[in-house]
């Protein structure tokens, strides 16, 4: 043990209390800063223990409108709910509308929670349904929170570039004639270069201009009008050209082209939206399948022997 | 000796300073949202933390300023038009919760404009039709009719036929056109578009591809308080001085300033 009164130096400056001379030794001090120490730890840990997320608690946390059985109903979802039902806000809601709506929420999170404790998922097909679609929908919203920089989706567009087009748009008229007139409709071929046949011309040939097409519109519906074939020839022609007979089941066709615009490809700051929208789908296929690796991992899944 | 005092008080004042600040967060959460504009320390105390959020969050679209990108279907955040409810700080809340079509169950997802120029316009609604590239110029001229824009009369006659029948841009527009703050169908009557100039190109190329912006859900990744902060923070911007009303009517569009065009909150 040391002893204190020899150290002491004999001027007056340096006389005081031992625990307060650092280069002492003072098994007050040592106490004193031992029990100090002591409470500060215990009331961090008191700190963290009452307030870290899942921990029991008596006092509802400022997000939170109720707790049931520690599981907490939020103000967010509460404000929702209540301009859901009563189109109101919080401040022109009366007390009984507030009642109704929190009763209401925890009546439901009760349910909920008896139902994890039955276990409903396991044997109520809706119920499962519900939770492959959330788990889903949980895995797309974490992929839409990321945004990507303009180089990624640059990227994406150069490496899917054929995608981004405008989309075609013609005018084309479908002439038919009887399988018996294919005179007649070389004849027409010739006679549709000085321009669409009035309805005299259709008559002398023998023909019919089919009602389905005629007006000017998008290449998806004259695709579904002509049929993949007709289309095909038609797509190639030229504003004021007109097609070679061509045999059908139902006759022949000659097609006449009054004004075909085909698709124009997008630059980048066109098609950014799109692009944008592929990208996302895109990410959310690819973080979704990954998930599903990850739990097909984890998961000890055994299959019985005669599906193996 | 001095130094554990010193420390001590640190600590002690460390103290204080947190749980004032936990003090002034259970404030900010248990008010109601829209009255704490009214409330001068609350606003203080969220709109410092706000700005800092809306910069991590928010900016990366939006701008720095809110002003968002026409070109990029951005909403302008700052011109005080609000596609989604009105501009209180609880729609805005619920936008920086949830989303737009974020995939989160209670995003606001009801309203897709469909792409007339495909075979199906509309994966939700099967009943939409497709329509032709003549019909959609019609549309076109009847809504620069609204917008007391010049127009062909025969035009508008067809397209406000197609508005309101075949087309069924009635249906989430309604049929005097001005909108749905309740599903986000914007007004066009007040030629404030979110995508492009509002000229007869871009709303064609709007009508033709369809369009289906998102914003991401930041519930759960963002806490509740400072949800509210970003949502306190984007109200402010909207609120500024300089920042274009929305017009009470068709008629008072053409009084709107030019910064609150090509844009839509």
């Amino acid at each position: 043990m040391h002893d204190d009164s020899r150290s002491l130096p004999d001027h007056p400056a340096s006389v005081r209390a031992p625990w307060r001379d650092i280069r002492q030794v003072s098994v007050a001090r040592s106490i004193g800063l031992m029990g100090m120490g002591a409470v500060l730890g215990l009331g961090l840990a008191g700190y963290a223990l009452f307030t870290a997320r899942g921990t029991s608690t008596l006092a509802v946390p400022a997000e939170d409108v109720a707790l049931v059985n520690q599981q907490p109903i939020s103000r967010s979802d509460y404000l929702l709910q209540l301009q859901a039902l009563y189109a109101v806000d919080l401040q022109h809601s009366t007390r009984e509308e507030r009642e109704k709506v929190l009763n209401d929420m925890i009546r439901e999170e009760l349910f909920v929670q008896r139902g994890k404790e039955l276990d409903v998922a396991s044997n109520d097909s809706e119920v499962r349904s519900a939770m492959v679609n959330a788990v889903e929908l949980e895995i797309a919203a974490d992929a839409l929170t990321t945004q990507p920089t303009e180089a990624q989706l640059k990227a994406f567009y150069t490496a899917h570039q054929g995608n981004y087009a405008s989309e075609g748009i013609m005018t084309v008229h479908d002439y038919v004639f009887p399988k018996s007139a294919a005179e007649q409709a070389a004849d027409a071929v010739h006679g549709l270069k000085s321009g669409t046949p009035t309805a005299d011309l259709l008559a002398h040939w023998g023909a019919k201009d089919s009602p389905s097409v005629g007006d000017e519109e998008f290449y998806f519906a004259a695709k579904l009008h002509l049929g993949d074939r007709l289309f095909d020839v038609a797509r190639g022609l030229t504003d004021g050209a007109s097609s070679m007979p061509i045999e059908m089941p139902d006759g022949i066709h000659v097609l006449y082209m009054v004004k075909n615009k085909p698709p124009v490809p997008y630059d980048f700051a066109a098609a950014r939206d799109q692009v944008l929208n592929d990208y996302r789908n895109k990410a959310i296929a690819h973080l979704s399948a990954g998930d599903e690796a990850f739990l097909r991992k984890r998961a000890n899944v055994l299959i019985a022997k005669d599906l193996q | 000796m001095r130094i554990a005092i010193l420390l001590i008080a640190l600590i002690g004042i460390a103290g204080a300073i947190e749980v004032q600040r936990e003090h002034q967060i259970a404030l900010l959460l248990r008010a109601d949202p829209d009255s704490i504009p009214a409330n001068p320390s609350l606003m203080k105390f969220a709109l410092g933390r706000g700005a800092s959020g809306y910069r991590s969050h928010c900016a990366a679209c939006h701008g720095d300023d809110g002003h968002g990108d026409a070109a990029r279907g951005i909403p302008n955040l700052a011109d005080g038009d609000w596609l989604y409810g009105s501009g209180e700080v609880s729609d805005i809340e619920r936008v920086v919760d949830y989303g737009i079509r974020s995939a989160n169950p209670k995003a606001w997802n009801l309203a897709i404009m469909p792409a007339y120029a495909k075979i199906h316009p509309s994966r939700t609604e099967p009943k939409i039709a497709p329509l032709k590239p003549g019909e959609i110029r019609d549309v076109i001229e009847f809504l620069l009719y609204l917008q007391k824009q010049h127009a062909d009369p025969a035009a508008v006659a067809r397209g406000a036929a197609v508005f309101s029948d075949t087309g069924g841009c009635y249906d989430c527009h309604g049929a005097d056109a001005q909108g749905d703050g309740a599903i986000g169908a914007p007004n066009l009557t007040d030629r404030i578009t979110l995508y492009g100039d509002g000229s007869a190109a871009a709303l064609f190329d709007s009508i033709a591809h369809g369009r289906q912006g998102i914003c991401p859900a930041w519930v759960g990744k963002i806490s509740p308080a400072g949800v509210r902060e970003i949502a306190l923070y984007v109200y402010t911007l909207s609120q500024r001085p300089g920042a274009a009303r929305p017009p009470s009517s068709a008629a008072s569009s053409h009084t709107e300033t030019s910064a609150a065009r090509g844009a839509r909150g």
